[in-house]
């Protein structure tokens, strides 16, 4: 990875893209989650949506390779969204901004989207245009599914065509007041970058403990036995909650800055822990112990 | 058997596969996606009655913040399958559909798992300024999950209810494995934080990464602030590095003027 790269070599600001491209760039958005993973959520669909912009503004080939590889790190927003996050990255590449600047704007852009977007899509309009819907399919309208339709992507394409706009001369208008600080500004940037992997690592953090230790019996108010259990979950969030995920996060961070490790070496360890883990009754989650443990059920 | 019903349903499935994560994002959705099963099938009024009921059940069961319910795709296309070629009424295809609906989110799972492994090759591709193998790992990846899932719609079709039992079993016995798999998945994610921290953790901002977490943790635990958690977390953010902004451009105008200023 050449991600010790900080600076474009070509310095001078590149041309304002085209209305063809930006428009280009919110269909292409619709393919954000195309090759979802685990590891870096979204980050691959994200580089394939901005393509045609990196492509116009990086017309040399060390600058592009420079953009697309950190543009390939960990990416997650909601999808109806994203146009938001695109427009400004997309203007502070174009004004070949440092690219320190650049991740940790879009690292900070990306995280509070997320709640905004289920709250606006998921909790209110599919529910309400479902509720509508729904009973017309039931009763044998073809016009249930087809106005379901209609409005969830209506305004689904009308908010990313809209967004992409406004941020995009968002940041361009932003950035002429920027440059002049641009040192400071890419401190503080990254300082808000940081504050936000710090919340995304207890926010996204879901890995927890299923163990429940068996510990005797006891006889309540109506004479019924009640089984006592020892919560070890409930333990480690006494000393600290989402200490899990703060550990393994430390851990991979150890592995890749200090012992040199890829990604993929990564991975591939996390992959054990997790199944090794599951033999042994010891995560959380759904499952039978190949292992007949007393403390998962 | 019909070659063309499964021809026709393989491909609508491959669409629906797709279309759960990328491109519209609803055509998937049972009130969209059972209708169009039905009319494959050649009954179109059981596929509204299925999708209507189905959509309002999950109403309840939204994709919300990286949760995966069982399936919906798979669980509405077997339960059209069941209705239509099984003669089952309404709700016992539904019910009949859970275990699909299990399968289809391991498809899921496994599919998420491979496609972190696919990012080494996106890497070389970026490294290399090469646009077309950025587009080829994104195709790969919606290959390999649309395709899984286009055969298990083969497997209802063909196997019909049949196949619940032996699916059953599998899914009892090797529930460790899954839920490994699922675990590790959920752990996947802390090596892409690892990246980002990398590059942007310099030495002055462990207290600052350390900040963010206790914000969160404080934000995201407490019911009336959790659903805006990010958000939130976003203003304290924003007002540090701001102050920081601040700060550091007066500090930088006093040193430009004063000169010696500092010396006192």
């Amino acid at each position: 990875m050449a991600s010790n790269v900080t600076a474009y070599k070509d310095l001078t600001p590149a041309q304002p893209l085209d209305k063809k491209t930006l428009n280009n760039m919110v269909w292409k958005s619709m393919m954000l989650q195309a090759s979802f993973n685990y590891e870096r959520m979204q980050a691959c669909g994200w580089l394939w949506g901005i393509l045609p912009g990196l492509q116009k503004i990086h017309t040399n080939k060390e600058d592009l390779s420079a953009s697309m590889t950190h543009n390939l790190e960990f990416f997650n927003t909601h999808p109806f969204l994203v146009t938001f996050v695109m427009g400004i990255v997309l203007s502070l590449e174009q004004e070949k901004a440092d690219i320190n600047t650049i991740r940790a704007v879009r690292v900070a852009a990306m995280g509070p989207l997320g709640g905004i977007g289920d709250a606006l899509f998921w909790f209110t309009l599919v529910p309400v245009t479902a509720g509508i819907t729904a009973n017309m399919a039931i009763s044998g309208s073809l016009a249930g599914p087809i106005l379901y339709f209609i409005i969830t992507f209506g305004v689904q394409m009308a908010l990313r065509y809209w967004l992409m706009y406004w941020s995009y001369s968002l940041g361009t208008q932003a950035i002429t007041l920027l440059t002049k600080n641009a040192k400071e500004f890419t401190h503080a940037a990254s300082m808000l970058g940081v504050f936000v992997v710090g919340a995304l690592t207890c926010n996204y953090g879901a890995t927890t403990l299923g163990m429940m230790i068996p510990n005797g019996t006891t006889i309540d108010e109506t004479g019924a036995e009640v089984a006592n259990f020892i919560d070890i979950q409930g333990l480690l969030n006494g000393i600290l909650p989402a200490l899990i995920p703060l550990a393994l996060t430390m851990m991979c961070y150890f592995l890749i800055k200090k012992k040199g490790w890829t990604p993929i070496k990564c991975i591939a360890l996390l992959l054990v822990i997790g199944i090794v883990g599951c033999v042994f009754g010891i995560w959380s989650g759904d499952y039978t112990a190949l292992v007949p443990v007393p403390w998962h059920a | 058997m019909d070659v063309i019903q499964i021809v026709l349903l393989a491909i609508a499935t491959f669409i629906f596969a797709i279309d759960q994560f990328s491109l519209t994002e609803l055509i998937y959705r049972p009130i969209i996606a059972c209708p169009i099963i039905g009319a494959i099938l050649g009954d179109l009024n059981t596929g509204l009655v299925v999708g209507g009921t189905y959509e309002l059940m999950m109403i309840g069961n939204m994709p919300v913040g990286g949760a995966q319910p069982p399936n919906a795709v798979l669980g509405g296309i077997v339960a059209m399958i069941f209705a239509v070629k099984s003669g089952f009424s309404v709700e016992e295809s539904l019910g009949a559909s859970v275990i699909f609906a299990v399968f289809g989110q391991y498809v899921v799972t496994l599919t998420f798992t491979l496609t972190s492994a696919l990012m080494a090759k996106a890497d070389k591709a970026a490294e290399n300024a090469d646009p077309k193998g950025i587009v080829a790992v994104n195709y790969m990846a919606m290959g390999i999950l649309a395709s899984l899932f286009a055969v298990l719609a083969i497997v209802a079709y063909v196997g019909g209810s049949a196949m619940s039992g032996p699916l059953q079993n599998f899914s009892t016995t090797f529930s460790w494995f899954m839920g490994g798999l699922g675990a590790a998945g959920g752990m996947m994610r802390y090596v892409g934080f690892a990246i980002l921290l990398k590059i942007m953790l310099a030495n002055d901002m462990w207290g600052i990464y350390f900040a963010g977490f206790a914000a969160a943790a404080l934000l995201g635990n407490v019911s009336a602030t959790s659903g805006a958690t990010l958000l939130l977390v976003a203003f304290i953010g924003i007002a540090i590095a701001l102050y920081d902004y601040n700060m550091n451009v007066k500090i930088k105008n006093i040193e430009g003027n004063g000169g010696m200023s500092d010396g006192i």
